[in-house]
């Protein structure tokens, strides 16, 4: 009975377990506690940060529990990670929950998102100069469009052994919005340029709404095949919601079906940042070029829409450059928040979303032309 | 291998020179495209008079600077027209209030252009900055 017992110690998670178990473990709890007391993007971060604590508990190796044990249960819930189904299935439920009318009423506000995107291709070149392998370096630098879904998608097509620390890296910046995105914008911006009033959008009628992801399909599809999972099944979410025939399917999309992607994504992730795995140099080196892709993209934005204002007529306020990243909604939310504090009847939150909408539109095409380069 | 080298024998340069060429070139055309859309509706609307037009080739008429252009194309009632639609809805809310209540109601009871229309009542000083993102309704 002396054996059984000493048997069964030996193999809890508290005898098997290193420092970097607790290492890990912290990280989850921090995650955790940014999610639910901060309520720093609680949706991603909840999930994620119990994955954590799930994915660090030590177990004995062999017994098919493990994320990266073939036959697992949660290995069987990652593949929706490493072959991209729960990307295109969240971005269906974004498609379906966006309203493109901002973007639609300004398009010369899809050239900031446009902009943003050289965050992107800055960290590329930054990642091959620290001598990551060009898959991974197209991998890290993708954190630059601030999309989660993305990352995970493109690392899943061409770098899966990095599925963790980029991902981890991509939310993580994604609800730290609020203290990276504001100081840049501050730094960038002078405050007459902060008062710089929108004049109001105009109304969109519910044909354009309908044309829209129609012709986003095909032109954006066209141009880069390699996008269509994702923005083929964000512009199908559109178009059911927009179609209004279809209204069980739209409110399907955007409520349970990305909610259940969203928990199963966030939280397979979480686990795959097992600590023998997730805490290698290359980890740190994936988060340091991720802040700086981050940076990047949010000062090019800043910077383009300053460029812009020297040929418009009607200038535009370059803070909404910074919303040109794909973290929706939270950098148009920074942005409106600004806006307000330098004046409180200074509303840009839907100008921002026009940015941020076509963040998200750029930086699936970048995730398309980056693995259509190395396929 | 690390450094230029690396960006260098990795054809660095070229793809993040063609991958921003393209999503850049691609964003330009999709808003393009999309600024044209209710042009291409209105023509599509309106061909019979555009049809028309062409065959008998009528003078040309000056645009009339009036409210409703600064709205873009809409046709939106006056500001009083507005504050008598709006003033029951902002009755049924607690002052002071968020403007997204006040979409939210509008939207409800099926106001036509709730943001416009919230945006012109706050213009005309009907809906007053608290300065902390809340309003007052400030009827003179």
């Amino acid at each position: 009975m002396f054996d059984l017992l000493f048997q069964f110690l030996v193999n809890t998670g508290y005898y098997l377990a290193d420092y970097r178990n607790y290492i890990m473990l912290v990280v989850g709890c921090i995650f955790l506690y940014l999610g639910t007391a901060k309520k720093y993007e609680p949706l991603l971060l909840v999930p994620i940060g119990f994955g954590i604590l799930v994915g660090n508990i030590p177990f004995f190796k062999g017994f098919g529990i493990g994320i990266y044990e073939p036959n697992s249960v949660l290995h069987y819930l990652y593949f929706g990670v490493t072959t991209g189904v729960y990307p295109s299935i969240v971005f269906m439920g974004l498609g379906a929950m966006t309203d493109f009318s901002s973007l639609l009423a300004q398009p010369k506000l899809m050239l900031l998102g446009a902009a943003a995107q050289m965050g992107i291709y800055f960290t590329l070149l930054g990642a091959l100069f620290f001598g990551f392998a060009p898959k991974e370096a197209a991998s890290i630098a993708i954190i630059g469009g601030a999309d989660g879904p993305t990352s995970i998608f493109l690392t899943a097509k061409l770098a899966p052994h990095l599925i963790g620390p980029i991902a981890i890296a991509a939310y993580s910046y994604m609800a730290l919005i609020p203290v990276i995105q504001p100081p840049i914008m501050r730094l960038l911006t002078t405050k007459k340029e902060r008062l710089i009033k929108m004049p109001p959008a105009r109304a969109v009628s519910k044909k354009e709404l309908m044309i829209f992801p129609v012709a986003g399909v095909l032109l954006c599809c066209f141009l880069a095949p390699t996008a269509l999972p994702l923005l083929g099944m964000l512009f199908l979410g559109n178009f059911l919601k927009e179609c209004g025939v279809v209204n069980r399917l739209a409110n399907t999309a955007q409520s349970a079906i990305i909610d259940t992607a969203t928990i199963f994504l966030g939280f397979t992730v979480g686990c795959s940042t097992q600590a023998d795995v997730f805490l290698t140099p290359k980890s740190l080196g994936i988060f340091f070029l991720g802040a700086v892709a981050f940076s990047i993209a949010t000062a090019s934005g800043l910077i383009f829409a300053k460029i812009m204002n020297l040929f418009l007529k009607e200038k535009i306020n370059p803070l909404l450059g910074a919303a040109g990243v794909s973290a929706v909604p939270g950098s148009a939310r920074e942005v409106h928040l600004m806006g307000l504090k330098e004046d409180p009847n200074n509303f840009l939150l839907m100008h921002g979303m026009a940015c941020n909408s076509s963040g998200v539109i750029g930086s699936a095409i970048c995730a398309g032309i980056l693995w259509s380069f190395f396929i | 291998m690390f450094g230029l080298e690396n960006i260098t024998n990795n054809n660095g340069w070229a793809i993040a020179a063609a991958g921003a060429s393209i999503v850049f070139s691609g964003l330009v055309v999709l808003s393009f495209v999309i600024s044209q859309i209710h042009r291409l509706l209105q023509i599509w609307e309106d061909r019979q008079r555009v049809i028309s037009r062409f065959k008998q080739q009528p003078a040309a008429v000056e645009p009339q600077e009036t409210v409703e252009m600064k709205y873009g194309e809409q046709r939106l009632p006056s500001v009083e027209k507005l504050v008598e639609a709006y003033k029951p809805l902002i009755e049924e809310l607690e002052e002071p209030f968020k403007l997204s209540q006040v979409f939210e109601i509008a939207n409800k009871n099926d106001m036509p252009h709730p943001h416009l229309s919230i945006q012109r009542l706050q213009e005309a000083g009907i809906l007053a900055a608290q300065g902390d993102g809340t309003f007052t309704w400030n009827e003179y």
